[in-house]
């Protein structure tokens, strides 16, 4: 058996965003929203990424996997709280068991909401037939912000704030000199306050200032994701859907997440969150569309993100 | 009044001041429109002092890992975003607003506004002129903006006491600040700092809200910014644009405009800017029915 000591291993179990979308047309990419599963060592340590739709189908690999070897203690990592993200978290078996412990850590966008009430409050009677205080698992709450933190046995995790319409964070988890990285939801900063001189109002300084905010908070996300082994991007457009009607909307480009991939020196792409419209045939056709354009130019390897997909680092 | 439970007052206060009465209703045009445009958002902020200050709070929070002290409100909504910034506007101006009328204020908050557009606006002109970076003179906009805060609390929440504070100054000629302390018991300076402390605005603010009154003790790093809107304010009382309750201010420090390198006739030909300056904002902040 291969030395598993150092080693971080990653697996989908959604990849879509917005809205589950179950369908002859999702069958090979998958149709659960965004759900990571995250194992660290020869221990396996487990982290969770997101409980979107697929964390359903986690939950019970979990039961079956690693139940048996003793009680599920996790941490979940939610990058924001938008719907695709936390609505799977009801189903997630684990909840249910005695000795779960589950630690869930998240932003919280507006300051009077916890991040209990919010993820917590979908188990009310009102959305769901079991209220939270009824679940067996020991659940717990803890608002995140941007720092690094230490989790132990050599495991870091450093957040970063992205764009988006509510506050979403980007995770970084480092295991003994290896480093994976997620960007999603988020769509490049952009200065809101360019204007033509001729414009009513038009602020020469404040187009300059936003100008150089963009750029600096553009900068701070490529070296938040400098050097990764693996990059896990949003790429729910292609820049002329972006272009055309999606300016503000807090996805990326497949062309921004490979160019800013390229820039920071990431190794691995897998380009993630899947517009619920973008079909199994699309994105093959996607993949090697933007794989012709890459080839030879750069070492970055791309991929697109695929429900039940592994990677090794 | 005992200080303490002052203090206890304006700190219970702080977290649910209200937007200006002038402002709100633009506010919630701008904030409610789907389409909403970040330069009228962006405009509409720098308009209000209470809602520019919240912002800067929320922008240097704990929050962003932030290097530096952002002072700039276009960057703020870059980083912030749209909706957080528009969710922080409407949340305020849901708080309802200051009240137009005089009727149980001393203040009138419409006058209050006017005065404290015509400080920023002052300063910043005051920083232009005197060739200071183009990337700091919205600080100097942000400091004259917010100097006055602190008469929000002591205005709204001792209304009876502050109605006696400005009767003070009227019957024995004496500043504003000093009739404040007879009648509360502390002073718009000490009740502006609790409110930027809280907020965390950084110590450039901190420094202009806690010592525009008494410079002559101000020993800190941010002199320049303290003498300008120290001097913008003496402008604002002595050509009567908008009114802060100030009618007998104390004199200025000689040599504070020679520190600075202006004089008296610059500041009288900055009267027709000012004014020009306010009136666009009271256009802009029109709201048809």
């Amino acid at each position: 058996m291969a030395d598993r000591r150092d080693d971080i291993r990653l697996r989908f179990w959604g990849v879509r965003g917005s809205i589950p979308c179950p369908g002859p047309e999702t069958v090979k990419y998958g149709g659960n929203t965004a759900c990571l599963e995250l194992r660290f060592g020869e221990e396996e340590r487990l982290i969770i990424i997101d409980a979107g739709s697929g964390i359903r189908e986690l939950g019970n690999y979990l039961m079956k996997h690693d139940l048996p070897k003793g009680a599920i203690k996790t941490k979940i990592y939610l990058t924001h709280t938008h719907w695709d993200h936390i609505m799977g978290f009801p189903f997630f078996t684990p909840n249910f068991i005695p000795g779960s412990e589950i630690d869930i850590y998240g932003p919280v966008s507006y300051e009077d909401d916890t991040l209990d009430k919010i993820v917590g409050g979908q188990l009310s009677y009102r959305y769901f037939p079991i209220r939270q205080s009824e679940l067996a698992a020991k659940i717990q709450y803890f608002n995140l912000k941007e720092g690094s933190f230490d989790l132990g046995d050599d495991l870091w995790v450093t957040t970063k704030f992205l764009n988006h319409p509510i506050l979403v964070l980007g995770y970084r988890f480092q295991y003994r000199g290896k480093v994976i990285c997620t960007a999603y939801d988020t769509e490049p900063f952009r200065n809101v306050f360019a204007q033509s001189p001729d414009s009513p109002g038009y602020d020469e300084e404040a187009v300059r200032e936003g100008e150089l905010a963009a750029q600096e908070e553009n900068e701070k996300v490529l070296q938040f994701l400098s050097g990764a082994d693996v990059l896990i991007h949003d790429s729910q457009y292609t820049q002329a859907e972006y272009l055309a009607s999606r300016l503000g909307w807090g996805h990326s480009s497949f062309e921004y997440a490979i160019n800013s991939a390229c820039k920071a020196g990431v190794k691995k792409l897998l380009l993630f969150h899947h517009d619920p419209l973008r079909s199994d045939q699309e994105l093959d056709d996607l993949h090697e569309k933007y794989n012709s354009i890459v080839e030879g130019r750069t070492d970055l390897e791309v991929e697109i993100a695929r429900e039940g997909m592994e990677v090794e680092i | 009044m005992e200080k303490e439970k002052a203090i206890k007052i304006i700190e219970n206060y702080i977290s649910r001041m209200p937007s200006m009465p002038t402002t709100v209703a633009k506010v919630l045009k701008i904030c409610n429109d789907p389409q909403t445009s970040p330069v009228d958002l962006n405009q509409v902020i720098s308009l209000d002092p209470v809602l520019m200050g919240k912002v800067m709070r929320l922008i240097n929070s704990a929050y962003y890992s932030l290097p530096n002290q952002i002072t700039s409100l276009v960057r703020a909504i870059i980083m912030l975003g749209l909706n957080t910034v528009k969710n922080l506007a409407l949340s305020t101006a849901v708080l309802g607003s200051l009240g137009k009328g005089s009727d149980f204020q001393a203040l009138n908050m419409e006058g209050f506004w006017r005065h404290s557009i015509c400080v920023g606006v002052t300063a910043k002109l005051i920083a232009k002129h005197r060739r200071v970076d183009a990337k700091l003179c919205d600080e100097y906009f942000m400091a004259g903006l917010l100097h006055d805060l602190g008469k929000i609390p002591l205005n709204n929440r001792f209304a009876d006491l502050y109605v006696r504070a400005i009767a003070v100054t009227d019957r024995e000629h004496l500043p504003l600040y000093q009739a404040e302390e007879k009648a509360l018991g502390l002073n718009h300076e000490e009740a502006g700092k609790l409110i930027v402390e809280s907020w965390k605005l950084g110590r450039n603010i901190i420094d202009v809200v806690s010592f525009h009154h008494n410079q002559e003790s101000y020993a800190g790093d941010n002199c320049e910014l303290v003498s300008t809107v120290n001097v913008a304010n003496y402008f604002a009382n002595t050509y009567e644009i908008g009114f802060s309750g100030d009618r007998y201010p104390g004199q200025l420090a000689p040599a504070v405009m020679g520190d600075l390198g202006i004089d008296w006739d610059f500041l009288e030909g900055l009267e027709d800017s000012v004014n020009g300056e306010i009136e666009k904002a009271q256009i802009f902040l029109q709201v048809a029915d």
